[in-house]
């Protein structure tokens, strides 16, 4: 029997609604800033290390992210190199922490952002910006007056790609932030709960409605990228 | 304008290595076949590769050296690609302005976009989108889009190379426009000899990564690397208007007529004749028994190699001009043709610029 839907949300689900959308925005912004650099010079410069760190970045399209939040809870924990110097400064380590979190879902979703970006840029070629350089331009100038309107469906497509896939986050947090309410527990992680303790009405609307929100983020990237296409055909 | 390049690159097999000082007025076709190294060092002069090894210096100004590196947005130059160069987010209009919008705060204006405009017949094209044009039509754009960032040195990379033969000539004849009405020294990258001898004025040769010679183009068609490709002389004529459809021309004392261009106003006052040598007859005494009324008097300077073993060009003197004639050997043997020689040259066909 399916269980019964529309029961009210609890506060401890609203908590982990915000926290998920909180976690979701902060990712992608920091993740836009940072693939856009390091899509940028996968896409135009020639050098040894490109495979490796071409390598390093599809990292978590292949992991079991419990292998990613293994490693995370070793190195950001109070026993890891970075959680340990961090105390020794008078820092709390990062595991179980918001930060941690946030640390790990860049890492994880860093192929979703950097892959668009790095089509985009690819397609785009090194062409426009000699000629805007030729044309009087500096690289800042280049980046608003080139970049950013000809790379613009893969910028929202990186975007909205990084968010949905933060959205569906599980193994990652589950390691390394455990279920902390309005610390580390997001919808995935609380539904994950819900189910444990057999509340399938809550774990229920929640799934519905993460299954309904993904599914729109997709729809909309996948109509963007056919709009992006005609127009790179043209 | 002088250009100081200094300048060594090494790419596998391939090596070039410069140390050249380019006189640039009016136009200046850097020529080669492809592969020798133009477009690299084209590129190295715009500044839209750095090389390790070079020295580059514009008039005064340094562009390059040590580590001082003038960025390319700094440079007083205004580039024409081989391919379609133009922004496709912009309109016709944005594209034009691009670069006119952002040197405008550095420099003097001398060239405004209505002028432009005007000059490259652009006026009907402003609102288009960059796809809605034809090749042609682009690099037309391009062309007035470099102008309009006011620029001290035009750098065009082989910019006919990807257009039909129609649009071609109408790039060329723009060029030409350009080269005349603006005055500002262009440097045109090309590896098609016809292109250059309708354009140029002088010539830089490139052969494996070096200049093997420069100077005015009409001395170097001599050169026997360009007369192997296409034996053929540049006249610079006077007009005198027309009289039965025939333009009447004087190059020094001498008289030419030929059949009027269609399209002539009449307010073009200089041509350049080009001329092949195989259209060129030699005789002893003026003809008066010939269908061919142009006929000038020249000496011969020297003979030179041709590609048929069977032939020989002969160097002649037109009132300080050379000019070729392409003769087989047994025809040279049989007039006893000398170097000082005064002959009369009989022209066959002329295109005319």
């Amino acid at each position: 029997m399916m269980p019964e839907l529309f029961v009210a949300l609890s506060p401890q689900d609203w908590q982990a609604i915000r926290l998920t959308l909180k976690l979701c925005l902060y990712t992608t912004a920091i993740l836009l800033l940072l693939a856009t650099p390091l899509a940028w010079w996968l896409a135009l410069r020639q050098s040894k290390l490109r495979t490796a760190i071409q390598a390093i970045v599809a990292l978590p399209l292949v992991l079991p992210p419990t292998v990613l939040g293994f490693y995370l809870l070793l190195l950001l924990g109070p026993h890891g190199a970075i959680g340990s110097t961090l105390e020794r400064l008078g820092v709390s380590h990062l595991a179980f922490s918001f930060s941690g979190i946030l640390i790990g879902s860049v890492i994880y979703s860093l192929p979703f952002a950097v892959q668009p970006l790095l089509e985009s840029f690819r397609r785009m070629g090194a062409g426009p910006l000699e000629v805007a350089a030729t044309l009087g331009a500096g690289k800042l100038d280049q980046l608003f007056s080139v970049v950013l309107p000809l790379c613009r469906g893969g910028f929202i497509v990186a975007a909205t790609l990084t968010f949905a896939h933060t959205l569906g986050e599980f193994g990652v947090i589950l390691m390394l932030g455990g279920s902390i309410p309005g610390e580390t527990q997001v919808l995935s992680v609380l539904i994950y709960d819900h189910t444990e303790a057999m509340n399938y009405a809550q774990a229920h609307q929640l799934s519905l409605g993460l299954l309904i929100s993904a599914f729109v983020v997709l729809f909309i990237v996948y109509g963007l990228n056919r709009r992006f296409e005609r127009e790179a055909v043209l | 304008m002088t250009l100081a390049i200094q300048l060594t690159v090494k790419r596998g097999a391939f090596t070039l290595e410069l140390n050249h000082s380019l006189p640039l007025h009016g136009v200046t076709a850097l020529f080669g076949r492809s592969g020798c190294g133009k477009t690299t060092l084209l590129r190295a002069i715009a500044g839209l590769d750095r090389h390790a090894k070079a020295q580059i210096r514009c008039n005064d100004v340094v562009w390059q050296q040590g580590n001082h590196f003038m960025p390319v947005h700094q440079r007083r130059i205004g580039m024409v690609f081989q391919h379609s160069s133009l922004l496709p987010h912009l309109t016709v209009l944005q594209n034009l302005l691009y670069g006119f919008k952002r040197r405008l705060k550095h420099s003097a204006v001398q060239l405004e976009p209505a002028q432009v405009i005007s000059l490259l017949e652009l006026e009907s094209l402003l609102q288009l989108q960059p796809e809605q044009l034809s090749g042609g039509q682009r690099q037309r754009i391009a062309l007035g889009r470099a102008l309009l960032s006011q620029p001290e040195l035009l750098l065009l990379d082989e910019p006919l190379a990807s257009l039909d033969q129609q649009s071609r000539n109408e790039i060329l004849s723009f060029l030409q426009r350009v080269a005349n009405q603006t005055g500002i020294p262009m440097l045109l990258v090309s590896h098609q000899l016809d292109d250059v001898v309708k354009l140029a004025d002088q010539l830089v040769l490139m052969q494996h990564g070096r200049i093997i010679s420069q100077g005015p183009l009409p001395q170097q068609l001599l050169q026997p690397e360009l007369a192997v490709i296409s034996a053929m002389s540049l006249l610079y004529a006077q007009s005198h208007g027309c009289h039965n459809h025939l333009l009447q021309l004087s190059i020094g004392k001498q008289q030419l007529q030929l059949p009027a261009p269609l399209s002539n106003t009449g307010t073009q006052t200089a041509y350049r004749l080009r001329i092949q040598a195989r259209d060129v007859a030699l005789s002893l005494t003026p003809l008066t028994d010939s269908s061919v009324s142009n006929q000038l008097q020249v000496s011969i300077s020297g003979f030179n190699n041709a590609p048929h073993p069977a032939e020989t060009l002969v160097q002649l003197n037109l009132e300080g001009q050379p000019l070729q004639a392409l003769l087989t050997k047994q025809s040279v043997e049989r007039l006893g043709l000398q170097v000082g020689q005064q002959v009369y040259a009989q022209i066959k066909a002329v295109a005319l610029d």
